[in-house]
């Protein structure tokens, strides 16, 4: 008995032994990673500026393609940050274990999506210090924001959203930072200690902490698919042909579930590799999540299908047109790209050997993201540039600002990324204890 | 609940009897209350063998304990393929298009497309149910086969058998919407049995609690998805208030009885299993269960109604008739799943041997 004890022992401290190993001295390697993000996020910042300051003729920006490559950007980040909640919270609903391996990473994914997100509407306003005229302020001079419009609907979505997520990724993480105050010496351990909040791992307080995520996990669920049904409010309810479609909720979803976990994909393997995190990260968790990336797939697909197809049955040319032309108009090669991207390459995982092949895997979770985001800025772009008016018809380029802008993103995104894998428990180590 | 027991030749021949009794009564003058029954009922019994095919497919448990109950269903599949040839092989006059075909929907593609769907749905159904009954690790790619063919048949059901009523009416969430809604129909179903059996399975499984419990999570997630889908389509179409689309809904909300049909479905699917099964005791009650899936279900026959009704004349005797009729089908199924469904039998014999 005596030697069980001593084993469990020797399991549990090696656990935390190695998850907390991440938190040591980091290379050169990491730091000139650090460093290169940096200058990315940098260089986002310096456009913006140049933006605010110079005016929205800087973006590729015309009539009619008034939303561009920027509302792209936001759709694709809020949508990457779906899959942080999804797999954290309905995993720990449904009692799927290999949760554990990716919630940690997952959850501070959405955190950082979400806060890369959120600089994209304010981009986009060009005159950012009236950004106020979004948010639900008291209306004593009879100025309320149109409660109709979505792109209130977005503030207040994105909002909660964020919120939950970081109470979530917090509440999550307070046993793991005792741990580490427990662990780690000096003004480090110290530091921890303040932010596990008094933690002791008494009987009650696992009750009540058991209860509380319990209940944010539950909340959490519909909230994820809440927001990206009202960012695709944001185009459905226009009657622009193209958006005004009512499969877009559980389509925006979807494909928001699809790309986070490619993301959480590509964010693992190689932090997996990086910080030897092998015994705990397996194949066989990440052969689980690729099923979640083929699912997803296959309902983005199946909207592909009815959308194109009911484009056909029903009676309205313009809805027909759009259709057409994004298959075979100016952007035919972008919307090529997303087909083999989003709906062919994914069906590789029907095959075991490649679900377990991380190298494809990594890949694949690559393309899927440029699948994804090409995915928007077709829906977005080719739908402004194909109205109801031949007319006022027009076509879209991305100047080289947007583009730094977008480049940027995914530094500043990579560099919250960096930072948090140096700085926090990267795997829930009291849950990887639990199940050994 | 009392055991009666059929051969595989006397519930073919009771099938036959059925479908005999409700052609008469569909084809003399009921054919709106025939298209109702048989969407409902083909939501019901594919989504109950959908429900265990996802059971199977993800390795869950939930559904365990009911899965021979479930799979029953398989045997009424044919049925409905057949009162679908019977309901509209002599005329496609129940459709506006029919008098302008196109090219999707014309009578030949109409009927063999939607035939050779349900054919291929029961046959992957029976494949599978006999696979997953013997718990065969084959029994996985039966159930994505099947699952496919359930998504391609709902869709169709939702497109072909509903929408075109309303032609050029197009609502492109509709084929999503019927195939979750027929998993949710599934679980209620399931909800139901357990109501019905929870007094056999409590002395017999052990883990029937927890199967009990999970039911009633997976009825309280699957009303706030189903909530969900439901707003998401109706919030569009109210809102972009195009002349074409919003007919849709004000046919249905501003006439009675589509209205109050309209609320009750609303309250059934959604308000009562949401509000009921918040409560943690609730979901592990078989009598509140059962209870909820009843509402459930009856708001679902509600809602098919408030589809058909408007494009198409339904008399409500007809179709409580019809529906006593495919119940009573149904529940002899559930009794005689032993001779229709052999592996259920060598199972049960298995049992009492003490044989795994």
């Amino acid at each position: 008995m005596r030697g069980e004890e001593q084993n469990i022992t020797t399991a549990t401290g090696r656990v935390e032994k190695d998850v907390l190993a991440a938190l040591g001295r980091p290379g050169l390697r990491y730091l000139a990673g650090v460093g290169l993000c940096a200058l990315l996020a940098l260089m986002l910042f310096i456009l913006w500026g140049g933006l605010a300051l110079r005016g929205l003729g800087l973006s590729g920006k015309n009539h009619p393609v008034g939303w561009a490559m920027l509302i792209t950007n936001f759709v694709f980040w809020v949508g990457i940050a779906h899959s942080g909640t999804l797999i954290s919270a309905v995993l720990y609903l449904f009692r799927a274990r290999f949760r554990t391996s990716f919630n940690r990473s997952a959850e501070a994914m959405t955190v950082f999506a979400l806060l890369v997100a959120s600089l994209f509407p304010l981009i986009h306003l060009g005159r950012v210090w009236v950004f106020y005229y979004l948010l639900p302020y008291p209306s004593e001079r009879l100025i309320w924001p149109n409660f109709r419009s979505p792109l209130v609907w977005d503030v207040f979505a994105v909002t909660t959203y964020l919120i939950v997520s970081l109470v979530f990724f917090y509440v999550g993480m307070i046993p793991d930072l005792a741990i580490a105050r427990r662990r780690l010496p000096g003004l480090r351990g110290r530091t921890y200690g303040l932010l596990s909040l008094g933690w002791q791992g008494t009987v009650l307080q696992w009750r009540h902490y058991g209860r509380l995520y319990l209940f944010l996990a539950a909340f959490a669920t519909p909230l994820v698919a809440s927001v990206h049904s009202i960012v695709s409010w944001d185009f459905a309810v226009s009657i622009v042909p193209g958006w005004h479609t009512t499969i877009f909720a559980p389509y925006f979803v979807a494909g928001a579930i699809f790309s986070g976990t490619a993301m959480v994909i590509t964010l693992t393997i190689p932090m997996r590799r990086w910080l030897r995190l092998e015994p705990y990260i397996t194949v066989d968790h990440f052969e689980a999540i690729a099923k979640i990336l083929l699912f997803t797939s296959l309902i983005i697909t199946y909207t592909y299908l009815v959308e194109h197809g009911l484009s056909l049955y029903g009676n309205s040319p313009f809805e027909r047109d759009q259709y057409l032309y994004r298959a075979l108009g100016d952007y035919r090669v972008l919307f090529a790209i997303m087909i083999v991207c989003n709906s062919l390459l994914p069906l590789t995982m029907f095959v075991r050997r490649l679900r377990r092949n991380l190298a494809w895997l990594f890949i694949l979770g690559i393309l899927v993201n440029i699948g994804m985001w090409l995915e928007r800025f077709v829906i977005i772009v080719a739908s402004l540039s194909h109205d109801y008016d031949p007319y006022a018809w027009g076509t879209y380029n991305f100047s080289l600002v947007e583009f730094g802008i977008t480049v940027g993103s995914f530094g500043l995104f990579f560099l919250f990324f960096l930072l948090f894998v140096r700085l926090l428990p990267v795997l829930s180590m009291t849950e990887i204890k639990e199940h050994q | 609940m009392t055991a009666v027991s059929l051969s595989r030749g006397k519930f073919f021949l009771l099938q036959l009897a059925v479908a005999a009794a409700l052609a008469l009564l569909g084809l003399t003058g009921g054919r709106g209350a025939l298209l109702v029954s048989l969407v409902f009922w083909t939501a019901l019994a594919q989504g109950s063998v959908a429900v265990v095919a996802v059971t199977d497919l993800t390795g869950a448990s939930w559904t365990g304990p009911l899965r021979s109950e479930l799979l029953a269903a398989v045997t009424m599949l044919p049925l409905l393929a057949a009162l679908f040839l019977l309901l509209l092989w002599p005329s496609l006059d129940l459709y506006s298009w029919a008098a302008a075909p196109t090219a999707w929907l014309n009578r030949p593609f109409f009927l063999t497309r939607n035939l050779a769907l349900l054919a291929a749905a029961a046959t992957a159904a029976c494949l599978f149910a006999c696979r997953s009954l013997r718990q065969d690790p084959a029994r996985v790619r039966f159930a994505v086969a099947y699952l496919f063919l359930f998504v391609a048949c709902q869709s169709l059901v939702a497109f072909d058998w509903v929408m075109s009523l309303a032609y050029p009416w197009v609502s492109s969430m509709l084929g999503a919407y019927f195939f979750v809604e027929a998993l949710y129909a599934g679980l209620a179903l399931a909800g139901m049995l357990a109501f019905l059996l929870d007094r056999q399975r409590r002395e017999a499984e052990a883990d029937w609690p927890a199967a009990r419990r999970d039911l009633g999570m997976l009825l309280f997630g699957f009303s706030i998805l189903w909530g969900g889908l439901f707003f998401a389509q109706f919030l569009l179409l109210w809102y972009g208030n195009i002349p074409e689309e919003v007919q849709f809904v004000v046919e249905r909300v501003s006439a009675s009885p589509s209205r109050e049909l309209c609320a009750f479905f609303l309250a059934a699917c959604f308000a009562v299993p949401f509000l009921i099964l918040l409560s943690a005791r609730a979901k592990r009650n078989a009598g509140i269960l059962g209870a909820v899936s009843l509402a459930v279900l009856l708001g679902m026959l509600a809602e098919k109604l408030v589809f058909v009704l408007p494009a198409v004349p339904v008399r409500f005797g007809v179709l409580l008739a019809e529906n006593a009729l495919l119940l009573a089908v149904w529940l002899l199924a559930v009794q005689s799943r032993e001779r229709l469904l052999p592996e259920v039998g060598g199972k049960a014999e298995d049992r009492k041997t003490g044989r795994q």
